[in-house]
């Protein structure tokens, strides 16, 4: 099966350019020039990734993040030009998966991106318990009781790396290798944005939480859901 | 005690004008008791002299209208005579009346002396040798009161005793009304005054305090205005030189709000014309960088003069990439908009990652790049990225102008601070290269060209980036003998550096 990408971008030379690549390495690319039309477009071709410009005329990237969050949870990856502002957080905080700061290297963009389509694909057959939490991975599933939480695939990558090893504490940076495939050290608000969503979504108060545990000055640790 | 008032100028005058005053009082006090004690004696002098006078001559008469012969009936009479003056004169004040037989008679007919001697001894020998010649003389006395005297008076005269000759005879007085009239006054004085100095020194200080307070206003608002308050401003009432001097600190606190507010949105100005210029070139940049990587990664398909060009627009492209990271990254502390966000990291095992990082380059240059051993306790607190770069930067450029000769790497820890120090052997610096090193686009002179195009740029932001962690970066070298760059970390962020475990240059030490 071919991997569908959507990119969205204002600037047509860019979109085109990274269609030229992303179709080079065996994607089939969709391009959308204009945020007001980019839900329109993610709706109409069920992309397996997105690729999101920040800053765009009509609907900004954070807002489309926004919107496709709402129906889905399929892994978006933003492009930004300002990497040292509070748009990088302001995206992630909106759903975005990952983010890659222009100007970027073509290899470094398709490395991102099939970091985030791999981790879809070769799910474990164990079956993890945290807490009061079942996470089933070949199903990619997590429930408690009966009722199934639902969580983006890197959410869901994320606390099975912290599942796995639950007398384990891990660094930012090993998160980031782990559940990312950045190889080297990056952006380490990406985990910390990240925990806190995971936390708004299995834990039962997410102000003291009991399942993703903060190890000050170290990282993040497996909790006992207690 | 003056340290202490030094806080207080309205204490400090509250003092000031009651010690003044109390020294006024003191002077006041002295003079007007003096005064007041000469005209008390000289009053009550006169009236003891008239009537000791009249005691004299009621002695006298009595004695000479006296009919007595014989020495008994002659002491008798005296006798008699001195005790009723003695019990009349009491009520004038007189204490004791005295006859003593003059020393210069020579009379064989002789009575007893009429004579007290607890008083005898106050009668010295200058009046009784001055009353051998006239009458009516007096002396200021000290009259034995318990343990303290009093002051008096006794006057004498010679009295001419019936058959014995002359007498001296004495009439001491006391002056213990006076005296007594007299403390009080000095008493009365001083209490007065207690109360007087308080309330002076009260009264000049809630005085002083409420003229001095648009002063203090002043200071309030200038603390205020010091501490980021740019619109604190003053009261101003009236016309005054209070009023005139809120005035004038309103005008300036005024023009110092406009000019920083100008400032200020100036700097906005900058950083979001950074910010957009940020967004506008870097998004071109990519595609052209992408456009680049297809081009290069097909340059064997394409004919010699294209694939060449192929060749130097990769090169040239991240060249032109790299400035414009260094452009961003130099306006960004321009714009004062650099975030520090330290983090403990281990010194040593960062340039480790940095020489290791870069050890293909140094291969590739062939030079042997020397980690000197790690020392203890490096541990610093650091934005690691930027540290990273500056010692990427300066380990690149020593490789670059090593010229086959091994680059050293040292890092050491002192008490206060830790260095890293990257030196070479090779081409080394001018004087004004050492002095310039740091300016941006600074080329120096062409012996120090380099194989892989830089930015001029590098060593600027290093500079700025030790600086934000109130580091110090300095530079030396020599002409054939190489250079050397030594950044020196302080172990608690935002302190200054106060000792540098590492010298520059050898020569240095």
């Amino acid at each position: 099966m071919t991997p569908r990408i959507l990119v969205v971008d204002d600037d047509a030379s860019l979109a085109e350019m990274i269609g030229i690549v992303l179709r080079a390495e065996g994607f089939e690319v969709f391009e959308c020039f204009d945020g007001a039309e980019a839900f329109e477009v993610f709706e109409s071709c069920d992309p397996h990734l997105v690729l999101l410009d920040v800053m765009l005329p009509g609907r900004s990237g954070i807002q489309i993040c926004e919107d496709i969050r709402q129906v889905s949870n399929v892994p978006i990856i933003m492009l930004t030009a300002r990497s040292d502002t509070a748009d990088v957080v302001a995206g992630l905080e909106a759903g975005a998966d990952d983010y890659v700061p222009k100007p970027f290297k073509p290899k470094e963009l398709v490395a991102r991106i099939r970091a985030r389509l791999r981790s879809q694909n070769d799910a474990g057959e164990e079956q993890l318990v945290l807490g009061d939490l079942a996470i089933d991975q070949s199903r990619h599933e997590v429930r408690r009781g009966d009722e199934v939480v639902p969580l983006t695939p890197l959410e869901f990558d994320l606390l099975v790396a912290l599942a796995r090893a639950p007398w384990r504490v891990f660094t930012r940076e090993e998160l980031l290798e782990q559940v990312w495939g950045y190889r080297h050290a990056a952006d380490t608000r990406l985990v910390n944005v990240h925990v806190q969503r995971l936390r708004s979504k299995i834990e039962r108060d997410a102000e003291s939480p009991s399942l993703v545990i903060t190890v000050r000055g170290v990282g993040y640790r497996a909790g006992t859901g207690s | 005690m003056w340290e202490f008032l030094g806080g207080s100028l309205s204490l400090r005058i509250a003092v000031t004008l009651s010690l003044v005053l109390t020294v006024i009082l003191l002077v006041f006090i002295f003079v007007a008791t003096n005064v007041l004690r000469s005209d008390l004696f000289s009053t009550r002098r006169d009236m003891i002299l008239a009537d000791a006078a009249v005691r004299f001559s009621q002695v006298q008469n009595t004695l000479d209208q006296s009919t007595a012969v014989t020495t008994d009936q002659v002491q008798d009479a005296v006798t008699q005579t001195l005790t009723a003056i003695r019990e009349s004169a009491a009520g004038a004040g007189a204490v004791e009346v005295l006859l003593l037989r003059s020393p210069d008679s020579s009379e064989a007919f002789r009575i007893n002396e009429y004579v007290n001697p607890e008083y005898i001894s106050v009668i010295g020998g200058g009046i009784r040798d001055e009353l051998a010649h006239d009458v009516g003389l007096w002396q200021s006395v000290a009259l034995a009161n318990g343990a303290d005297t009093i002051p008096g008076i006794i006057v004498g005269a010679l009295i001419d005793v019936p058959y014995a000759g002359p007498y001296e005879m004495f009439v001491v007085y006391s002056l213990e009304q006076e005296q007594s009239t007299l403390n009080s006054i000095i008493q009365v004085f001083t209490v007065g005054s207690v109360p007087v100095l308080l309330l002076m020194g009260l009264v000049s200080f809630v005085l002083v305090y409420r003229l001095l307070s648009p002063v203090r206003a002043a200071a309030g608002a200038a603390r205020s205005l010091a501490a980021g308050n740019l619109s604190s401003r003053l009261r101003v009432s009236g016309r005054d030189e209070m009023a005139q001097l809120g005035a004038t600190f309103n005008d300036m606190a005024e023009s110092l709000q406009s000019k920083i507010t100008d400032y200020d949105s100036l700097s906005k100005l900058q950083q979001s014309f950074v910010s957009d210029v940020s967004h506008e070139l870097r998004t071109p940049m990519t595609t052209i960088r992408m456009a680049d990587e297809v081009i290069f990664d097909d340059r064997d398909a394409l004919p010699p003069a294209s694939k060449r060009s192929a060749e130097l627009l990769h090169v040239e492209v991240a060249r032109f990439e790299q400035m414009l990271a260094d452009l961003l990254e130099i306006s960004r502390y321009d714009a004062q908009s650099a975030q520090f966000d330290p983090e403990s990291a281990d010194i040593y095992s960062l340039v480790e990652k940095v020489v290791s990082a870069n050890a293909e380059l140094a291969d590739h240059l062939g030079v042997e790049v020397q980690l000197g051993p790690r020392p203890e306790r490096c541990s610093v607190p650091v934005d690691a990225i930027r540290i990273e770069r500056v010692v990427r930067n300066l380990l690149v450029n020593a490789c670059e102008y090593s010229e086959g000769m091994p680059v050293r790497v040292t890092v050491a820890a002192g008490k206060t601070s830790v260095a890293i120090r990257v030196r070479d052997y090779g081409v080394g610096m001018e004087a004004d290269t050492v002095r310039r090193v740091f300016d941006r686009f600074y080329r120096a002179n062409p012996a120090r060209t380099r194989s892989t195009g830089g930015t001029g740029l590098g060593l600027a932001i290093s500079k700025e980036d030790v600086t934000l962690h109130n580091g110090v970066i300095n530079a030396w070298g020599e002409p054939g003998r190489g250079s050397s760059f030594v950044v020196t970390l302080p172990r608690v962020a935002g302190s200054a550096v106060t000792e540098f475990p590492l010298i520059v240059w050898e020569d240095h030490a």
